[in-house]
């Protein structure tokens, strides 16, 4: 498989730093950017990343040339960023992170004037600006500045949370809380959130954003073994693991268990429904726990094609109060802003705790268990219709949902096919109520699809 | 066509927009990267003009992403940055700022490791680099860092106080138009620390409105500068561009002295002071030098036009053979500063002379033989160049021409030049003329030069 080092692509510009992200790069698509948003005002933050400051100043750069002001908020987590600019009112807003890839990469993230990723057309007519070259370049009267704003942004994030959860009956229970921020653009604001703001007794690793991601920086039951031994050595009645720009959350309990992210998706609904009614939205790979969950609350579950930006369109057209891509650990609340957020996670969960007394364990045997089962293959391009429509005929007996990819659905289980969106391979994922069948039909599929 | 922006050997210079854009400064300081040739932080300054604000955010981010630290000096003059070039030790440094052009324009400066501007085989090379777009950005472990240091001018006042006896200047009544540039915070330090009896003038740093075009020409120092000195009854009234590497002056009768006169002046000065020694000026520049430097047994050394020409005969000469160098425009280079462009120890140069010698600066002038200068402007058409040049060559081949810039004649009374400048798409007509004449000569020429333009 070819190495992807750098994509000027719908999702945005990510790559490599150096050879093939280069400063040129970042500040052509931030002057891209700022024309597209029409001149005004420009938010932007980043996560730890060494590289981070270096594309900060090109994009800078960019954004003034294309008479932007710029408003620089420094190390920010991504949904604080994305509600900043809500609140705000700036015309848009630009994270510079790579959100988990590895630490030589970096990218941008692009935001619009409601702090919402951009959508599929707002990202194509942006990349034709790219494309064309054709900024618009400010005369010295018309460049506008920078300012900085290092302070507010994690105020007015909290400002937005702390009203859909009852505080006080979570400070009265002292949780006692494990963290890993890997070093992450989280890290401080998670420590001042979990013990001023919800007054746990925290248990904090990789916290310091200064110093390089300790782990592999997306946050999975293979990289957060320091979590885990934690948790469980400290006693701790949960554990939150965060990625570098805050928005995913992984979540262990106290014996140092990962709960599986389409479980912590299920609890964060459970713990909103609890509280306010309202509709679900989630992409087509959520687990089915979501639908028993909505259930018990006689709430619908929209489904809706894999990626942030799919599922916010979704949950806005459909008014649901809570959604989320489970696979990845995004939970997404409209109370406080339609974007992956691991503040709100946190605050949900440890509600739902601190509302019925339950143990993070106890709450997770109470969802219906469901097996799964999740690979990758490549495939050479040109080959996906074939090997779509040989999954068709394999099972006569499913329904199809073609929103993104191919969804094959059964009684008792269901597998989704996709093709990645950055690279030339297959996910597959199948979920099945009984291990055997979940094992079965990924041995069959990822048999089928590699002959 | 309009041209707005000049890549040459001084740097890069345009109006921002639609000339200077963000990406000349991220292509520009990743090939500087690229041309120093040793390790270590570059350098930077820059101007109060808001597209300076812009630059700086591009430069930083390729020198960073070029493996670079960058230690910025924040809004101080060309010539503070200079001497922090030396004093740290970096690589270079590179100054924003498009000192005596209007707002709308922007410039970027280049300077080695020794503080000065690039002589003409580095800027080749520099520009070879950038034109080959021979980038090399770093891994994400090597990417630079930026600091910050605000120490930069205390430092370089260091540097001027060891030079000039400052406390000794409080007699002279001093008015100085900053043209909402750098030299105010300088000026301000000087007078708290030497209680010199200063009035300033435009003193706030603008970044889109200047009080007046920030240019060291007779018309502004005429426009406010001289009707305050006179006002005031000042002694001296002195004109900074923006990054106050030159001036012009006027004394008590507020009327500009002409800005030819500057360098004439501190020759006047380091010559009584460094005998036998030489001047470098460039072909454009007053005959007086050589009157002036005959009176102390020097001799002027003539260069083309642009600042690097000037860097090259200096890389000619032992330091300690020169005493000074300069231009007509008020720029002017003292070895103790080790050839930089710098205003204000120009300022601080001319004010010991007015107090070492007991004269006014009208007392100082008028002891000269008078001379009378024109200089004009005609816009190009590059193609019709050669001819005219071989026109003027046929018209006065019966005197002494030089034609290493353009074609510079010397009569029996005087001597006229005419090149194309190296910073604008005009023809320049300089002529001088002992005694009046200089009228006359300039319109024959104009009229010559009108006809091929």
């Amino acid at each position: 498989m070819r190495e992807h080092l750098l994509k000027i692509g719908v999702s945005g510009i990510r790559g490599v730093v150096g050879e093939f992200l280069t400063p040129l790069l970042a500040a052509d698509f931030a002057q891209a950017f700022g024309t597209y948003v029409g001149h005004g005002r420009v938010v932007v933050g980043r996560d730890t990343r060494f590289t981070g400051p270096m594309i900060e100043h090109a994009v800078a750069c960019g954004l003034l040339a294309a008479g932007c002001e710029v408003v620089r908020l420094g190390v920010q987590p991504t949904p604080t960023i994305q509600i900043y600019i809500a609140e705000t009112g700036a015309a848009g807003g630009l994270g510079i992170t790579a959100s988990h890839n590895p630490p030589e990469y970096n990218a941008l993230k692009l935001f619009n004037h409601e702090g919402l990723f951009f959508n599929h057309y707002e990202r194509s007519e942006l990349l034709d600006l790219f494309h064309q070259s054709d900024f618009y370049q400010a005369r010295n009267e018309e460049i506008a500045g920078c300012r900085e704003d290092e302070a507010s942004p994690r105020e007015r994030h909290v400002r937005k949370i702390l009203p859909h959860v009852d505080v006080e009956r979570i400070r009265a229970r002292r949780f006692r809380v494990a963290l890993d921020g890997v070093n992450g653009a989280g890290s401080r604001m998670s420590v001042w959130f979990l013990t001023e703001i919800l007054g746990c007794e925290l248990h904090a690793i990789h916290v310091d954003p200064t110093l390089p991601f300790p782990r592999e920086a997306e946050p999975k039951p293979e990289t957060l073994g320091e979590l885990t031994a934690l948790a469980k050595r400290e006693n701790c009645d949960i554990g939150f693991g965060q990625d570098p720009d805050g928005d995913r959350l992984a979540v262990c309990d106290g014996a140092g268990e990962m709960l599986d992210n389409d479980d912590v998706l299920a609890l964060a609904i459970e713990a909103a429904l609890a509280r306010a009614p309202g509709d679900v939205a989630v992409n087509l790979t959520t687990s089915n726990v979501v639908e028993d969950v909505a259930a018990r609350y006689n709430r619908r579950v929209y489904r809706a094609a894999v990626g942030e930006a799919n599922v916010v369109e979704r949950m806005r057209s459909v008014q649901a109060l809570i959604g989320g891509e489970g696979s990845s650990g995004g939970i997404i609340f409209r109370g406080v802003h339609h974007c992956r957020d691991s503040y709100t996670g946190m605050a949900l969960i440890l509600d739902r705790m601190a509302a019925t007394g339950k143990t993070l364990r106890e709450l997770a045997e109470g969802l219906p268990h469901y097996a799964r089962r999740s690979g990758k293959t490549s495939f050479v391009h040109g080959r996906l219709g074939g090997l779509m429509l040989a999954m068709e005929k394999r099972y006569p007996e499913a329904k199809l949902d073609r929103t993104d990819g191919l969804k094959l659905i059964f009684e008792d289980a269901w597998i989704h096919l996709r093709a990645s969106n950055t690279e030339p391979i297959l996910r597959v994922a199948v979920e099945a109520r009984e291990d055997a069948r979940a094992e079965d039909l990924f041995g069959d599929a990822m048999a089928l699809l590699k002959s | 066509m309009s041209q707005t922006l000049r890549i040459s050997t001084a740097g890069v210079r345009g109006i921002v927009g639609p000339g200077l854009e963000g990406k000349h400064a991220l292509e520009f300081a990743a090939a500087f990267s690229v041309f120093l040739p040793q390790e270590g932080p570059v350098l930077l300054a820059r101007d109060p003009r808001a597209s300076s604000d812009m630059l700086r955010e591009g430069v930083i981010a390729s020198l960073l992403a070029s493996g670079r630290d960058a230690v910025d000096l924040g809004l101080v003059s060309t010539p503070v940055l200079q001497h922090a070039i030396r004093e740290r030790a970096a690589a270079g440094g590179i100054s924003i700022g498009a000192s005596h052009n209007a707002a709308p324009w922007n410039a970027l400066k280049f300077f080695g490791s020794n503080g000065t501007y690039l002589n003409s085989g580095e800027a080749a090379e520099f520009l070879d680099i950038y034109h080959l777009r021979r980038f090399r950005f770093v891994g994400w472990e090597e990417v630079g860092k930026l600091s910050f240091a605000t120490d930069a001018v205390e430092h370089y006042l260091a540097a001027l106080e060891a030079v000039f006896d400052i406390g000794k200047l409080r007699g002279v009544r001093l008015v100085a138009d900053c043209s909402s540039g750098l030299s105010s915070i300088l000026l301000n330090r000087l007078r708290e620390k030497h209680g010199l009896n200063l009035t300033l003038l435009n003193a706030s740093l603008e970044n889109k409105h200047f009080s007046h075009e920030p240019n060291t020409t007779a018309r502004n120092v005429n426009l406010m500068l001289g009707p305050v000195v006179e006002a005031l009854g000042a002694d001296l009234g002195v004109l900074f561009d923006m990054d106050s590497d030159r001036i012009a002056v006027c004394g008590r009768d507020g009327k500009a002295v002409s800005e030819e006169l500057v360098l004439p002046l501190l020759a006047d000065y380091q010559l009584a002071r460094l005998p036998g020694r030489l001047v470098i000026t460039n072909l454009s520049t007053t005959a007086l030098l050589e009157d002036i430097a005959a009176q102390y047994g020097g001799e002027v050394v003539r260069v083309p036009v642009g600042r690097q020409h000037a860097m090259d005969a200096l890389a000619i000469y032992a330091a300690d053979r020169i005493a000074i160098a300069g231009e007509g425009t008020g720029a002017v280079m003292l070895p103790e500063f080790r050839f930089v462009y710098d205003g204000m120890a120009s300022l601080l140069a001319l004010m010991s002379l007015m107090v070492e010698r007991g004269k006014t600066l009208g007392e100082l002038v008028a002891a000269w033989p008078a001379y009378d200068m024109r200089k004009h402007e005609v816009p190009l058409d590059a193609k019709r160049i050669p001819l005219l040049m071989m026109r003027l060559e046929e018209r006065y081949h019966d005197f002494a021409r030089d034609t290493r810039d353009g074609l510079r004649v010397t009569l029996p009374y005087g001597w006229f030049h005419v090149r194309v400048s190296n910073t604008e798409p005009v023809v320049r007509i300089i002529v001088e003329t002992r005694g009046n004449g200089a009228e006359e000569l300039a319109r024959e020429l104009l009229s010559e030069v009108a006809a091929y333009a």
